[in-house]
């Protein structure tokens, strides 16, 4: 027994004992409790698209520009950047003021010996004792040329692939380099120019209007170079930014607390939004300073109910409501149950910026699969499925009604939403119309049609639901379905290498511009790019390069609309639903107003101690 | 027994070399290229070819000194096992995930071995009354519920309702605290079985005639029970305890996710669901390295527990 209790007191010091556990919270200390569903990566910025990783790094980490928390339709507004940019009229040189006054978090990668000869090289010079220094314009040149950079391996390359006047040679320079650590970030890129320590001068080698919202893209968000030499691959866990909090705890899978940034700047709550926001509460602290919490903490829970638990006990702000709780929560009534009116609770929704689909592979026959190449000819088949599905029994049994049925590809929150596609009927379900349209697909192939195979992207309970749902559908239709499950690198193998039939997929915009929905039917960016469709059509072509080129306004809204449509008319997909999010809080947690593009909000949100306290005593009395 | 120790180490060659095959062909040749989803969303091929340089992808497989299988039999023999896919080194997920799994699958392990072996001994005893007839119903009810179920009601009830423990990890609390409600579960799900089985050892032991003599003899049933039976029941007992030792090394998924505690079982599931072949390969290697080591005390303990074997 004797090494029993040695074993176990082992593993007790090994966890206990670990220097990272978060801190107490004192009685008048402002605290933000967050749940993340999954387990972040890295908080690297340069190097992630998950969005857990941007939720956590983007209360460290700012761009240049950001969206107004308040202001809807989405508008953009300067964050690190002085003014909005002066854009010349060839639309091709930006030239951006940076604010002064701005600097990096205290960090020891500034104090330490092996950044003092970077000095000479990078913008100002590192301050000894870990002082964090000031914000220069070359910071964002490095940050730029470090995603061009290929040894860096950036899942954010995509963003400016063929965009600015001499990155991409800068980026085949590095491919000569052995290492990440052995590019040379001095070599001048003609397109990213610094006049002075606060002018940035960014030349397109094409017009590109989406470039501010590129940098509002917590990618885009200036990285130190010291830390990036000091800390090497390691990076990914020390985030050294210029934001209003900074990392202090990170148990990797499990906790995360974030504490103020002492050498934040300063910003200012703002003072207007739209109607009805005074009246909601949202400008209660308009011109206030901000941050308003001490911390941030986000506790990792993969699982529905220890999340639920914790945010009817109180220890949780906010959570989205799991299916499995919806009635308990809304009772079918479409409003809030008296139980959790009692509570307090208060429920927020909004549409999120998603479509999902069931897509169709229109390429020829593959050398990968030769039951492919059966939709790329056949109209009437792809349509008939379109019609076959129905939508709403879908949305009912998976998301408690909770979602929209997509009349089209794109989400009612962009702004080049067309109000009036649901008149267009293409999301209709008409199994009717369904099995003429098969006849015709028939004549078209030449005879039977084969059996066709959907392909997804999970093995779970919830995917195997799903795959019978749209196999039944399209059974009622007279068609021969077969699903196939499979984990999600190979599914995007197959994807990629054009060898799977009909696919089930989905895309969440990441900005207003519904730009990155149409780029997917762009016949360019066939798969592996993002047209994993294959799909291809002049007209289509010739308007995507027409619209990328233009402004923000109503003509290039009217383009897109003109693109939706050609593309629901060729229905390369059977678009299927746009996600409505459900949020639940608590009535202490202030200034909670959703936003469908910007994650470094923490510093806006205020907590109402008193009503948490009140909350406390009100546990006791319900349970 | 020295010699017999070198042979039996000498066997975990092969068998280490059939494990690191056997995750080396059903990982590149059976599985797809995890390169793509490395990439991410709209990656170019150059990134693509970038990172299957960088992970080594588009080296030969086998036949060649500097190919996949040579480099990763010499990694794993080295214990460099690279870095994961989320970059940060697999030695450090290890040691990280290793503390918690421990502080959870070693009491719930210890707790069931000793509260079955004991509880085994008095039904094994009272065979044929109530309490053995009760003893066997609770166990068939316990082994027929899920252990998702266990957790659910544990959770819900003892916690939430209750308030008697935490629902989940929180840093203020101590790790006694966080982990008292997981191997509680952990122990009320695992003990049925257990029981079930020991019961059996005990019984199969209790209808031998050395019992009989040892009652005759005047023995207390303490001395009879502790001294004879559960000593001559101890191979069993030994093949069912030693081999589930290294299981240990593998946390338990479920307690882990339900309960927030960042342990390897987590860690496992979560690089299969993602396809980190680099944490899969590190897991698996370790946990046969520790399955062999521990196969090995197994039949050295047959040898301390009965005279009659001997390792030669």
């Amino acid at each position: 027994m004797k090494s029993v209790s040695i074993i176990f007191i082992t593993a007790l010091l090994t966890t206990s004992g670990c220097n990272d556990s978060g801190s107490v919270e004192e009685p008048n200390e402002m605290v933000l409790h967050h749940v993340l569903s999954a387990k972040i990566k890295g908080l690297d910025p340069g190097n992630m698209r998950d969005v857990y990783s941007v939720i956590v790094a983007s209360q460290m980490f700012e761009p240049l520009y950001q969206y107004h928390f308040l202001k809807r339709p989405y508008e953009l507004v300067p964050l690190l950047a002085e003014d909005m940019p002066q854009i010349s009229d060839d639309l091709l040189t930006y030239t951006i003021k940076i604010k002064k006054g701005v600097y990096f978090q205290d960090d020891p990668c500034f104090g330490s010996p092996r950044s003092f000869g970077l000095r000479s090289k990078t913008a100002g010079g590192s301050v000894p004792n870990g002082k964090g220094r000031e914000l220069k314009a070359e910071d964002f040149v490095f940050s730029l040329k470090r995603i061009a950079n290929i040894k860096y391996l950036s899942q954010n390359w995509s963003i400016f692939d063929n965009k600015i006047d001499g990155l991409d040679e800068f980026r085949e320079y590095t491919k000569t380099r052995k290492s990440e650590a052995d590019v040379d970030y001095s070599r001048q890129v003609q397109g990213l120019t610094t006049p002075d320590d606060y002018t940035l001068v960014i030349k397109l080698k094409k017009p590109w209007p989406q470039l501010c919202m590129a940098l509002a893209d917590t990618s885009t968000a200036p990285v130190a170079k010291e830390a990036v030499d000091y800390y090497g691959r390691d990076i990914i866990s020390h985030p050294v930014g210029t934001g209003p909090f900074r990392l202090n705890v990170w148990r990797r899978g499990s906790y995360i607390e974030l504490v103020r940034n002492q050498a934040f700047r300063g910003e200012l709550y703002p003072s207007s939004g739209e109607p009805g926001d005074a009246e909601a509460g949202y400008l209660d602290d308009a011109g206030k300073p901000i941050p308003f919490a001490d911390r941030v903490v986000w506790t990792v829970i993969e699982e529905r109910q220890p999340a639920w638990l914790l945010f009817l006990q109180g220890k949780v702000d906010a959570t989205v409501i799991p299916k499995d709780n919806f009635d308990e929560v809304m009772g079918g009534t479409g409003e809030l149950t008296p139980a959790m009116k009692q509570r307090n609770i208060h429920l927020k929704t909004f549409k999120d910026p998603s479509t999902y689909w069931l897509g169709f592979n229109m390429a020829p026959v593959s050398t990968f699969a030769e039951s492919t190449g059966v939709f790329g000819k056949n109209k009437p088949l792809r349509r008939a499925i379109s019609y076959a599905i129905d939508r709403e029994k879908f949305i009912e049994l998976f998301f408690n009604n909770r979602h929209l049925v997509a009349h089209g590809l794109i989400p009612p929150v962009m702004p080049s939403y067309n109000p009036e596609i649901k008149e267009k009927g293409y999301a209709q379900y008409d199994p009717e119309k369904a099995q003429e349209l098969l006849k015709e697909a028939e004549k078209i192939h030449g005879g039977k049609l084969p059996t066709l195979k959907i392909t997804l992207p999970g093995t779970n309970t919830w995917y195997r639901q799903y795959g019978q749902l749209l196999k039944r559908n399209l059974s009622a239709v007279g068609l021969e379905v077969e699903t196939e499950y499979m984990d999600r690198p190979t599914y995007l193998e197959k994807v990629n290498t054009k060898s799977i039939q009909m696919f089930t997929s989905g895309s969440s915009a990441s900005t207003p511009d519904a730009q990155d929905f149409l780029a997917m039917f762009y016949s360019r960016y066939r798969a592996p790019g993002p047209n994993k469709f294959n799909y291809s059509n002049p007209e289509f072509d010739e308007l995507y390069e027409k619209a990328q080129a233009m402004l923000d306004g109503p003509e290039k809204h009217r383009l897109y609309r003109k693109m939706e449509l050609i593309v629901l008319e060729d229905c390369p997909a059977a678009f299927l639903n746009h996600r409505v999010a459900y949020v639940l809080h608590h009535d202490w947690y202030k200034n909670y107003k959703p936003h469908a593009f910007a994650y470094g909000l923490s510093k806006y949100r205020r907590i109402d101690l008193a009503k948490r306290t009140a909350y406390k005593k009100l546990l006791k009395t319900i349970k | 027994m020295s010699t017999y120790i070198i042979r039996r180490l000498l066997y975990t060659i092969p068998i280490v070399f059939g494990v690191l095959l056997l995750t080396f062909v059903l990982f590149t040749l059976v599985g797809g290229d995890i390169s793509i989803e490395i990439a991410g969303k709209g990656a170019t091929q150059e990134t693509i070819d970038e990172i299957r340089e960088e992970y080594g992808l588009n080296k030969p497989l086998f036949l060649s000194w500097d190919s996949q299988f040579v480099n990763h039999f010499k990694n794993a023999l080295t214990f460099n096992f690279g870095r994961a896919r989320d970059r940060e080194p697999v030695i450090d997920k290890i040691k990280r995930g290793l503390g918690p799994s421990l502080a959870l699958t070693v009491p719930i392990f210890f707790g069931v071995v000793i509260i079955s072996v004991s509880l085994a001994l008095v039904v094994a005893f009272v065979r044929g009354t109530v309490w053995d007839i009760l003893a066997a119903v609770i166990c068939v009810a316990g082994m027929s519920i899920p252990y998702l179920g266990f957790i659910l009601f544990g959770q819900y009830f003892l916690a939430y309702k209750w308030g008697l423990f935490p629902v989940f990890f929180s840093p203020e609390l101590t790790t006694a605290q966080y982990v008292a409600l997981p191997v509680l579960i952990g122990i009320a799900a695992g003990l049925g079985r257990n029981l079930r089985f020991f019961r059996t050892v005990m019984l199969d032991e209790m209808r031998n005639d050395y019992v009989r003599t040892a009652f005759a003899k005047g023995l207390t049933t303490r001395r009879v029970l502790f001294k004879h039976v559960l000593k001559n029941a101890m191979i069993p007992i030994i093949t069912r305890v030693v081999l589930a030792i290294p299981f240990l090394f593998l946390g338990s998924l479920l307690l882990e996710r339900f309960f927030g505690i960042p342990g390897l079982g987590y860690l496992m599931a979560e690089a299969i669901g993602s396809r980190d072949y680099f944490v899969i390969s590190a897991m698996t290697y370790i946990s046969a390295l520790l399955f062999v080591v521990f196969n090995l005390i197994t039949d050295i303990c047959y040898s301390l527990v009965d005279p009659r074997v001997s390792l030669e």
